[in-house]
C-alpha cells in the first residue's frame, strides 16, 4: 500500500517474513526509501521558504508487496528470487510525487538527480511524449550507491487524477459495452487537462511576474 | 467541386457551363432565380454563381433567401457594368465576390478558384503548418503529442497558421479574435500568445511564435 511521508518514517513493527522474496533486504530498502522521502521533504521546505509555495502537493511511497512482486516475476518469466526482485525489476521501491504545477515536476526531477549517491538508470518523459491513451507522467529510475533501484513517478495533480481513473478502466474488463467511448473520452480529457496544466503554469508565471 | 450557375442568357449559360465542366467542376445550371433557389435548397454546392438580372427572382433576391436560410456557400454575383448600386447591395447582402459583365472567362475561373480556396481554408477541419496540425473538429493542436485548446486559443492559432508570412499586430488579433469582447486588451493577447507558446512546446513542435507584448506576432520554424 502507498503511504504518505509521515508514516514512511515509522518503523513498522511485526515479524520479518523469513521467506520474503526480498530476503533480508527489507530494512535496508526501507532506509533507502525513507532517505529519498526526506530529500523530497527537504526540497519542499527549501522551495517553500524561497518561493512561498510548496512545489509538492503530496508524496507517497511503497515497497512493492510480496504478492505483486512475485506476480511480476512470473509475468516477466523471471525466477521468483531476491536477485530478480532487486536487480531485474526496478520498482521494488516506488515513490510518487504529485505537484500542483508542471514546472514544479521538472524542478523536482532536477533536484533528485543532483545527489552524488544516486545515478539515473532510466528516464522516461511521458509528459513530453504522452502515451497513446493520454497517460502523462515523468518516470525516473534511480540506482543508489548501495545498489538498490528506486522508481520515482512525478506528475501534476490533474495527471494523477486522470491516472487514477484510467487505472479503473484497466482493471474493470467487464465494461465492454462502452470501452471504446470511455477510452476516447479519457484521451480527450487527458489532452484538455494537459492544456489546462500549461495555462495554469502561465498564469502563475504572470502572477509571479516571470512572464517576459 | 460542385457549382450552381444561374444565368438567364442561354448562350452565356451554356458557354460558362462548358468551360467550368472542362476545368473539372461539376455544374448544375438554372435559367431563372426560382429554379436556382430550388437547386440550392435541395443540393449542396461549393460555389454559387448568380446573375443579378434574372426572371422570376433576381440574383439579389435569391442571395437574400439563401442567407436567410443560413446557407453559407460562397456566392459570386454577375453584374452589368452600370449596376454599381447592385454590387454594393449584393456584397452587403452576403455575396463573397462579384464579376462585372462582360468578363474574361480566365478571370471567372481565377475567381472561382480563389473562392473555393477560401472556402476550403475556412471550413476544412484541419490546417497545418510545418510540424503542427490544428483540427477544428475537436480543437486539438498536435505534433508528437496533442493538447486540446480553448476556443480563443484555437482561433488565435488558426489565424497565425492562416497568415504564415505576415506579422499580425496585436490590434489586428484583437479585432479578429476578440471582436465581441471590448474589455480584451494587449495583455489578453499576450497571455494567449504565452499559452500557445507553452502548448507548442508541450506537443513537441519545433514551431514557435515570434514577438513580444503589445507587438506583432508570427509563427516561425526553428532552423534545423
Amino acid at each position: 500500500m502507498w503511504q504518505g511521508e509521515h508514516t514512511a518514517f515509522a518503523e513498522r513493527s511485526g515479524m520479518m517474513e523469513t521467506n520474503s522474496i526480498y530476503g533480508d533486504h527489507l530494512p535496508e530498502m526501507k532506509k533507502v526509501m525513507n532517505d529519498i522521502m526526506s530529500r523530497v521533504g527537504d526540497a519542499r521546505k527549501a522551495m517553500s521558504e524561497r518561493l512561498g509555495m510548496d512545489p509538492v502537493e503530496h508524496c507517497l511511497c511503497r515497497i512493492k508487496s510480496e504478492e505483486s512482486m512475485r506476480e511480476k516475476c512470473r509475468r516477466r518469466g523471471l525466477p521468483e528470487t531476491t536477485e530478480s526482485a532487486l536487480t531485474k525489476i526496478y520498482d521494488s521501491i516506488g515513490i510518487r510525487i504529485v505537484c500542483a504545477f508542471i514546472d514544479d515536476v521538472y524542478a523536482m526531477v532536477d533536484y533528485l538527480k543532483k545527489f552524488d549517491d544516486v545515478c539515473v538508470a532510466e528516464e522516461k518523459d511521458y509528459i513530453k511524449r504522452a502515451k497513446k491513451n493520454g497517460y502523462r507522467s515523468y518516470h525516473m529510475i534511480l540506482k543508489t550507491a548501495s545498489g538498490y533501484y528506486v522508481e520515482i513517478q512525478l506528475r501534476t495533480i490533474s495527471m494523477d487524477t486522470w491516472a487514477a481513473l484510467e487505472h479503473h478502466l484497466k482493471y474493470k474488463k467487464d465494461i465492454k459495452e462502452n470501452q471504446d467511448l470511455i477510452a476516447d473520452e479519457l484521451k480527450r480529457c487527458a489532452d484538455e487537462l494537459a492544456s489546462t496544466d500549461l495555462s495554469m503554469q502561465i498564469i502563475r508565471n504572470m502572477i509571479m511576474g516571470d512572464l517576459t | 467541386m460542385k457549382i450552381m450557375l444561374a444565368e438567364d442568357t442561354k448562350d452565356l449559360n451554356r458557354a460558362v457551363c462548358a468551360v467550368l465542366t472542362r476545368e473539372g467542376y461539376s455544374v448544375d445550371t438554372a435559367y431563372d432565380g426560382e429554379e436556382a433557389l430550388r437547386y440550392i435548397i435541395q443540393d449542396s454546392y461549393d460555389v454559387i454563381i448568380l446573375d443579378i438580372m434574372m426572371p422570376k427572382m433576381t440574383g439579389l433576391e435569391v442571395l437574400a433567401e439563401i442567407r436567410r436560410r443560413h446557407i453559407l456557400t460562397p456566392v459570386m454575383l454577375l453584374t452589368a457594368k452600370a449596376e454599381i448600386d447592385d454590387r454594393v447591395a449584393g456584397l452587403d447582402a452576403g455575396a463573397d465576390d462579384y464579376l462585372p459583365k462582360p468578363f474574361a472567362i480566365k478571370e471567372l475561373l481565377a475567381r472561382v478558384r480563389a473562392m473555393t480556396r477560401r472556402y476550403t481554408d475556412f471550413s476544412g477541419n484541419k490546417v497545418s503548418y510545418d510540424d503542427i496540425n490544428l483540427s477544428s473538429d475537436d480543437l486539438t493542436l498536435s505534433s508528437g503529442n496533442s493538447v486540446r485548446l480553448s476556443i480563443k486559443e484555437f482561433e488565435l492559432m488558426h489565424i497565425l497558421i492562416m497568415n504564415p508570412d505576415i506579422e499580425l499586430t496585436t490590434q489586428y488579433i484583437l479585432e479578429r479574435v476578440w471582436k465581441t469582447e471590448p474589455e480584451a486588451d494587449e495583455n489578453t493577447v499576450w497571455l494567449y500568445i504565452s499559452y500557445l507558446r507553452a502548448k507548442l512546446a508541450a506537443v513537441g513542435s519545433s514551431v514557435s511564435i515570434s514577438g513580444s507584448r503589445g507587438g506583432s506576432f508570427k509563427l516561425v520554424k526553428q532552423p534545423e
